[in-house]
């Protein structure tokens, strides 16, 4: 059997067996004669053929919002700070890594944003954007911003000089050097950030919805009011869809990856 | 009498690192004809990037100035092209794009930028190679593309840092060749820094040869070997053999350690 097999049935077999537990420790009772007192208790962590009811129920026309819906909303506020972040944290680290002087002048300002914690930030952001969509894209871009920034700073920094010298002598203009040398080297390094750039614009996103309430909707909504309710199965299918949403992001952006930065050796098919 | 292109005049350069001074250059005075193949010679760490670096613009003088067609060199010369010591092709373009870059920084597109970028594919031996990345190819064929990149602008003044420093004999033999077929239809001035003797006769009609640190000039040799030059038959010859042993005599000295 081939490497790659093994390591899927493994994979799956875990899934399984934990699943299988879960299932059997939460219905069977730890002192028969109690009644309802489990060996795990689902009022805590729920079952999973619940958590199926669940997410059946929350995807069926009898809920006001469905949970597609509430998915679309926290998908829809990730993307819009992911690429707003993305974006003004590209150009950001561009101007700074090849302005000496303009990344003195910023430096304190810049450490001094970053090193507060970006979750206090978040009463501040609602106070400023209200409840709805744009307060929860706004924190997502505050943090994707800083990650990309610093990420893209130092590959503008440390673009091999002697390829700029080059491309001097092959009778580049400024601004070539900055499309022809400049941007590819130092988009290998912004890559690098965006995968973990995504997960936290999904946190940013979720705790805005916490904070942001029926009007801004999403997943972070739906776990909040599951705690209003002491509602375990909603929250777990809440987090469930939020991790396959993770995985899927993190994976489309991995492939975008590597279409655009395939001239790099890892990234060549043998 | 062909006039002078380049004209060095008594360069010096000492680096400064952290309090401490490193003279890598001194008083080096030599002037360079039009269409002549220079050579400099000289042990590893002599300052020989260094001197191209000031021909080239890339390095301040400490001392002295260099002077192309009449005019002091400040910045990156028009008329230059730069066959670097390390590997500057770039690794996201595709061998053509590689090659066809000074073109495109030139504005020339279309049919001519094609025409041209497969003209230079074809004298580099590249057909078939045209959409792979640098990462697939060997170091032979990234060095012809790093000397192709630098022709298609056509130059008429070429400067070369041990462009074929770190390839196999079989392979350097072969880059000699073809550099000197080129060359044989262009003529374009050349200065090539290497510390290998053989390429140095090989290729040059004058050989420059530097002392150890701070680098200095030496000696300066007329190599008497008819042109054109066939690399493989010409190592057999007895004129090469006299050639070689004349500069061995003056250029092995540097060789030497310092206090041995
Ligand atoms: N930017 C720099 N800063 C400080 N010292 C330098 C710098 N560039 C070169 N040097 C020093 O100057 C001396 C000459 O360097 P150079 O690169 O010109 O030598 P080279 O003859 O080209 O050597 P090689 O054959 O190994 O390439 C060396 O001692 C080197 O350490
Ligand atoms: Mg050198």
């Amino acid at each position: 059997m081939n490497e790659k097999v093994t390591i899927n049935l493994w994979r799956f077999g875990i899934l399984i067996v934990g699943v299988a537990a879960w299932e059997w420790l939460t219905g069977i009772k730890a002192v028969s004669k109690i009644p309802g007192l489990y060996f795990i208790d689902p009022f805590f962590v729920s079952r999973p053929s619940k958590i199926v009811e669940r997410f059946v129920y929350l995807n069926s026309d009898k809920v006001r919002l469905t949970l597609w819906q509430m998915l679309l909303s926290t998908v829809e506020s990730t993307f819009i700070g992911f690429f707003v972040g993305v974006s003004t944290g590209f150009v950001a680290g561009l101007v700074l890594g090849r302005n000496d002087r303009l990344a003195k002048i910023f430096e304190p300002y810049i450490i001094a944003f970053n090193s507060l914690p970006r979750i206090a930030l978040v009463p501040l952001v609602t106070m400023i954007f209200g409840f709805g969509l744009l307060a929860k894209v706004v924190l997502a871009w505050l943090i994707v911003f800083f990650i990309v920034f610093f990420n893209t700073f130092q590959g503008a920094r440390s673009v091999d000089p002697d390829l700029i010298h080059s491309a001097r002598f092959l009778g580049a203009t400024e601004g070539q050097i900055m499309r022809s040398v400049v941007i590819p080297s130092a988009l290998a390094w912004t890559f690098a950030s965006l995968t973990p750039s995504i997960s936290f614009a999904l946190i940013g996103v979720v705790i805005g919805e916490f904070i942001g309430g029926e009007s801004g909707g999403g997943i972070g909504y739906l776990i909040i009011s599951s705690l209003g309710t002491l509602n375990a199965a909603d929250m777990m299918v809440s987090l469930i869809v939020l991790a396959v949403t993770g995985i899927v992001m993190a994976l489309g952006i991995k492939q975008v990856e590597m279409r655009l930065l395939r001239w790099r050796p890892e990234y060549q098919q043998r | 009498m062909p006039r002078v292109r380049i004209e060095i005049r008594n360069l010096s350069k000492t680096f400064r690192e952290g309090g401490r001074e490193v003279p890598a250059v001194s008083e080096v005075a030599l002037d360079i004809l039009d269409k002549e193949f220079v050579a400099l010679v000289g042990p590893s760490g002599c300052g020989k990037s260094t001197i191209l670096n000031m021909i080239g613009g890339l390095v301040a003088p400490s001392g002295g100035q260099v002077l192309i067609d009449g005019a002091p060199v400040v910045d990156v010369p028009r008329q230059v092209g730069y066959v670097f010591q390390k590997d500057t092709v770039f690794p996201w373009r595709t061998v053509a794009r590689n090659i066809g870059l000074g073109l495109e920084y030139r504005g020339v597109t279309g049919p001519e930028h094609e025409r041209r970028v497969g003209e230079a594919i074809r004298l580099a031996g590249l057909v078939g190679f045209e959409d792979a990345f640098p990462a697939t190819l060997s170091g032979g064929m990234r060095q012809r593309v790093a000397l192709m990149r630098t022709l298609i602008v056509e130059p008429e003044i070429l400067l070369m840092d041990e462009p074929f420093g770190a390839l196999d004999t079989h392979t350097k033999l072969n880059l000699h060749a073809e550099l000197l077929a080129l060359w044989e239809g262009k003529h374009q001035t050349v200065v090539f820094v290497t510390h290998d003797l053989s390429e140095a006769i090989t290729l040059a009609d004058r050989i420059v040869v530097l002392t150890r640190r701070p680098g200095r000039i030496k000696m300066i040799h007329e190599v008497k070997l008819p042109r054109p030059r066939d690399v493989i038959k010409l190592r057999e010859s007895d004129e090469y053999a006299r050639e070689y042993s004349q500069i061995w005599h003056v250029l092995g000295e540097e060789f030497i350690p310092e206090g041995g």
